[in-house]
């Protein structure tokens, strides 16, 4: 599904944030904030034509693979694959019941899902593997790993970011989801990861930082990224808000995890028409 | 065969699998082998070094066979399994990858580098992961059949091999599908052992036949154990005898007495291993030393089994 310019992107912005509401009130849990940080980046690749993925084959040889690392964020995936005709929209009603398919974390074997996640520091491994295999038979998909940026505590993601610059994966796009919100606090208040461009750039890859929520800087970055000259693998920092699209949970480290139910519920209801 | 170590055995097979499939790919964290040397020659494509980093290791296999390709990642045993464990669990058990973990030094086979470098927990906490079967190693005509055996797996698998060279016991071309062998049966007592204390068991057998006792050995080579061909076996036995160089807690002797408890077998039970309860092994002078402390050695063995009441 491709959607034509940016005010349609815009409309679908908001619809999913509305569906990821809704999944989240409904079950009363999931993880609203995290996933409304990178609702413009998933649009952006799963409407924007920046993703190669075919619903009706999810196995697809040649399709791009999307690792969404920050697993707790699944509650965002979901409605878009279930949108783009991976499975039945009616699936996202049935979120964390007992006759569902999928909870709160990442689940691999939901369709159009490539891994199991919600334990941090696993995906950008995992893509480095699905990088060097195209690599190595020759193919020209692209791996695209969305990574939090409280994620890049574990020390597992430097390891794979020093392995993806030697082995020259410029076929891997790192995006980091930089809300700058972990579960208790603000990274530069916990444990500064500042000067994280630096830090990547550092460790051998292309860097861009750029506004999360904005679609044309976010195709700006991924303009031509299937043939650069560079053989270096490439990672975006995209700022974001954690909660955005909702102004009384952005900024606010207590609503990690936490839905919205009550007033709270239609308020953020009312703020997303 | 038994003078070949059970890593080389094992590398030359892998090697010769990976020249006939270009799939089969070995992913290294710093660790070497003279096979190895010659497949980073050969197949330098299927060859992948990932410096001193398990965990990548371990995601980074993941990644590739998902995108099909059959990947051994190798270290020392407790590095590939115990630093990396919670990347294998999610990455490997919990999506049902079948990628294969290789590990040497098995035991105390690293002995005189101490408690960092034995695999003496590797078994308890490997077993327990849904999915992954281990495959613990007795000699190296083994360790052939487990390489052919991995490429054939649908699920994770840990191939754990000793340091050591040890005679080879089994023929070339043995079935090792039922997890376990039978070395010798018996009727009063069964041995059973894995790894390097199979061979124990072999010698502690001999020196109890001397003293006019019928002991069998069994060498359970894969975890979890087949629990239908164990209980079968033992069954008739008045008692059972468990040897392992590994920690007490949660390895072979306990598998052996929960494969008991679950077919409601009521039989006794001693459990010889190292206990760890105070604390690892910081014991040096060779590993013959260090088995005689744990009361492995062949004398303490069969000490331990004439004080059994029978």
């Amino acid at each position: 599904m491709r959607l034509k310019n940016t005010e349609e992107l815009k409309k679908k912005a908001t619809q999913i944030r509305q569906s990821v509401l809704d999944m989240c009130y409904k079950a009363g849990t999931g993880h609203v904030t995290s996933a409304f940080s990178c609702v413009e980046i998933l649009v952006a690749l799963y409407y924007g034509g920046i993703l190669r993925y075919d619903p009706k084959n999810p196995d697809w040889d040649d399709r791009d693979r999307f690792v969404m690392s920050k697993g707790q964020a699944s509650v965002l995936l979901y409605p878009i694959l279930a949108d783009v005709g991976y499975f039945p929209r009616e699936e996202l009603d049935r979120f964390c019941q007992a006759d569902g398919k999928f909870g709160v974390h990442l689940q691999h074997d939901v369709p159009g899902v490539e891994i199991t996640s919600g334990s941090l520091g696993h995906g950008l491994g995992i893509a480095t593997g699905m990088a060097l295999a195209a690599k190595m038979d020759r193919k020209l998909n692209m791996v695209f790993a969305l990574l939090g940026d409280g994620e890049c505590y574990e020390g597992s993601v430097w390891e794979a970011a020093m392995f993806a610059s030697h082995n020259r994966l410029n076929n891997l796009v790192a995006i980091i989801d930089r809300n700058y919100l972990c579960v208790t606090n603000f990274t530069e208040n916990m444990l500064g990861l500042e000067p994280l461009e630096r830090k990547w750039s550092s460790f051998g890859w292309n860097t861009k930082t750029i506004d999360g929520h904005s679609f044309n800087e976010i195709f700006q970055a991924l303009d031509r990224i299937r043939s650069r000259k560079s053989a270096k693998p490439n990672v975006i920092i995209a700022d974001t808000v954690k909660g955005q699209g909702v102004s009384f949970m952005c900024y606010e480290p207590l609503w990690h995890g936490i839905p919205p139910n009550g007033n709270h519920y239609l308020c953020a209801k009312d703020e997303l028409r | 065969m038994s003078g070949q170590s059970q890593r080389d055995a094992f590398w030359d097979r892998v090697y010769e699998l990976a020249k006939e499939n270009k799939d089969i790919v070995v992913v290294i964290a710093d660790m070497g082998a003279p096979a190895l040397d010659k497949f980073r020659t050969d197949l330098s494509a299927q060859y992948i070094d990932v410096g001193i980093a398990e965990q990548q290791a371990i995601a980074l296999s993941a990644g590739l066979a998902l995108s099909g390709k059959k990947v051994f990642a190798y270290a020392i045993a407790p590095f590939i399994t115990l630093r990396c464990y919670e990347h294998t669990r999610v990455n490997l058990a919990s999506m049902n990858i079948p990628v294969t973990l290789v590990g040497v030094g098995a035991g105390v086979s690293y002995d005189d580098s101490g408690p960092t470098h034995h695999a003496v927990d590797d078994l308890s906490v490997l077993r327990i992961l849904p999915n992954l079967r281990i495959y613990n190693m007795t000699d190296s005509v083994m360790a052939k059949a487990f390489a052919d055996i991995s490429c054939g797996l649908s699920w994770p698998n840990y191939i754990r091999m000793d340091r050591k060279t040890l005679p080879s016991i089994y023929k070339d071309g043995t079935d090792f599908s039922l997890g376990i062998t039978v070395l010798f049966p018996a009727k009063e007592l069964f041995l059973v052992a894995t790894g390097n204390m199979v061979h124990r068991a072999l010698d502690v057998r001999n020196e109890l036949e001397k003293k006019g006792i019928d002991a069998g050995v069994i060498d359970v080579y894969t975890f979890p154990i087949n629990g239908d061909a164990f209980v079968e076996t033992v069954r008739d036995v008045k008692q059972v005898v468990t040897l392992e160089e590994h920690s007490l807690a949660g390895g072979l002797g306990s598998a052996v007495c929960e494969v008991l408890a679950d077919y409601r077998i009521l039989k006794p039970v001693k459990r010889l291993g190292m206990d760890l309860s105070r604390g690892y092994c910081y014991k040096y002078g060779g590993r013959e030393n260090i088995q005689s402390l744990y009361g492995l050695d062949t004398e303490g063995v069969v000490e331990t089994v004439l004080s059994l009441e029978f």
